[in-house]
């Protein structure tokens, strides 16, 4: 019984647990090429979501509905490189960080006014009916997310590491001047990367808002987790994030099912805090050499 | 080729070219020599727009490129090898060379097969580059790291390249081996201008040389002329 039961957390822990893997593997896109985040990604989640709400309720087919808001996702992403990051990053000055959140907060307050407080549910063609799996019930939903996250991301790295432009992204990571001096234009993949990272926090949002709903305050607990996610595994540390973000899913379910549900947020918080202390560059994360 | 006239630029307050003219004529080779502070680099970072000049014209191919991000001015035909390499460490060496053409290779797919016939030629040059083209660039010593970089430069098929300290750091054997590649792109009618530390093998390749000190054009000539000069006896060739 007790098995079964700890079966099933990890399993429906651990597909939640792909949604923060997916958010902070946008933290990582933007990193790679600029080593700045968006620290108001939470939010970019939140208001594509809504954004396919209210295409849902135009009654635009689905389909177009994901077509849709993947599209506002990369048209945020651009928006948040434009305000908060570019003219920061020509004066190599931390500015972004400020900045990024500042629009998080915008992004917040403008969903408050324009979808109201309330959180609301989000119809999907997707069947919620759970399906029996060797002892383990997952609902259709549910694994869409994981077709999803992994469709995602697949295609992403196939970019990266197939096409000439995916490995552009990679020599400005390496060396951004370098790659100026053979026409790699880095304000350019800087953008490219913005609007990537967008469209990586829109799918988290459709495919997570079925499940969790959709409000102003979602954002602050994926991003949290997706934090977590991210230092843990290591900004650098490409496929890691998903371990790490389906390990965390699986702990936090479980941990809230045992514990009461007031302990749901102390597992990413733990592992935070455990692997700053221990490891810093993060468990897959490479070790920085700086050569002087 | 490329026309510089009246050069300024600097870091900060401090201006360091004080107004560099030269020229580089197209199929010459041109070395830019002087003592270490002259000005030498940030004369080409200055024309390849890795350094913004505050005054001053640079002609490539009669265009003006002055002021231009360095990676337009680098799709319009201007290949910069900079100091210290800069090769892309965590790339693999192939890698590095199929960036290196970036301005002309399809950016999605079918690049590798279009850049084909380049990459032959720049392994035949360096077959060491050819052993090591699955490895990271990183990984590489100090001398095959400064002829991927050469390699990388070549790739984009440049109108001018500028090579900039290509012996430094490097093993006597090497720097022979460096010099004996850019005599053999001279003759295939590259158009180069070379900095460089040790003035001898500079002039032993160069059509033209200048002579910098203190952000400008101090001493100019024919290779043979400058031989001869004194200043340059006492300063540079002694």
């Amino acid at each position: 019984m007790t098995l079964s039961i700890i079966a099933q957390m990890t399993v429906s822990g651990s597909l939640m647990g792909l949604v923060y893997a997916l958010i902070a593997y946008g933290f990582q896109l933007t990193y790679a090429t600029s080593k700045s985040v968006n620290f108001g990604q939470g939010e970019l989640v939140m208001v594509s979501a809504f954004v396919s709400l209210t295409l849902i309720t135009l009654g635009l087919p689905y389909w177009l509905v994901v077509l849709g808001g993947l599209f506002f996702g990369a048209l945020l992403g651009l928006f948040v490189e434009r305000a908060g990051v570019r003219l920061a990053l020509e004066q190599r000055s931390e500015g972004w960080i400020l900045l990024t959140i500042i629009l998080g907060l915008l992004f917040f307050s403008v969903a408050e006014n324009v979808w109201g407080r309330d959180d609301r549910p989000f119809p999907t063609p997707i069947s919620q009916q759970p399906i029996h799996i060797l002892a383990v019930d997952v609902t259709p939903v549910e694994l869409s997310v994981a077709v999803g996250v992994f469709a995602i991301m697949g295609a992403i790295e196939i970019f990266k590491r197939q096409t000439l432009l995916g490995k552009a992204f990679d020599a400005v990571s390496a060396d951004r001047d370098a790659g100026e001096l053979m026409g790699i234009s880095a304000t350019q993949t800087v953008k490219l990367s913005y609007a990537l990272s967008g469209v990586v926090a829109a799918v988290a949002g459709i495919l997570v808002s079925p499940i969790t709903t959709v409000g102003p305050t979602m954002a602050s607990a994926l991003v949290l987790k997706a934090f977590s996610v991210a230092v843990v595994a290591g900004l650098e540390s490409g496929f890691g994030v998903v371990v790490v973000g389906m390990f965390l899913g699986a702990l936090e379910s479980i941990a809230s099912f045992y514990l009461g549900s007031g302990w749901r947020e102390a597992p990413g918080l733990v592992l935070l805090i455990l692997a700053l202390a221990i490891r810093p560059t993060g468990v897959f994360g490479k070790t920085l050499i700086r050569k002087v | 080729m490329l026309t510089v006239s009246d050069l300024h630029a600097g870091y900060g307050l401090s201006e360091v070219l004080a107004g560099t003219s030269l020229e580089v004529k197209a199929g010459t080779v041109v070395a830019l020599i002087g003592a270490n502070g002259a000005g030498k680099t940030t004369t080409m970072r200055a024309i390849s727009g890795m350094l913004r000049p505050t005054k001053g014209q640079v002609l490539l191919d009669g265009k003006p490129v002055q002021g231009l991000p360095a990676s337009r001015i680098a799709r319009l035909g201007l290949a910069h090898s900079p100091e210290g390499r800069k090769v892309f460490g965590p790339l693999s060496v192939e890698d590095n060379l199929l960036l290196g053409a970036f301005r002309r290779l399809p950016r999605f797919f079918g690049f590798h097969a279009r850049a084909a016939r380049d990459l032959d030629r720049v392994y035949e040059l360096f077959p060491r580059l050819r052993e090591r083209k699955k490895q990271d660039a990183g990984t590489l010593s100090g001398g095959e790291q400064q002829m991927l970089a050469i390699g990388r430069a070549l790739m984009a098929q440049p109108k001018v390249m500028l090579l900039d300290e290509p012996s430094m750091g490097l093993a006597p054997v090497i720097v022979q081996e460096v010099f004996r590649t850019i005599r053999r792109l001279k003759q295939e009618g590259m158009t180069m201008l070379l900095v460089e530390q040790f003035a001898k093998q500079a002039l032993g390749v160069a059509d033209y040389a200048y002579v910098m000190e203190r952000g400008r054009i101090a001493i100019e000539g024919k290779p043979a002329d400058l031989r001869r000069d004194e200043r340059m006896l006492a300063a540079y060739l002694g």
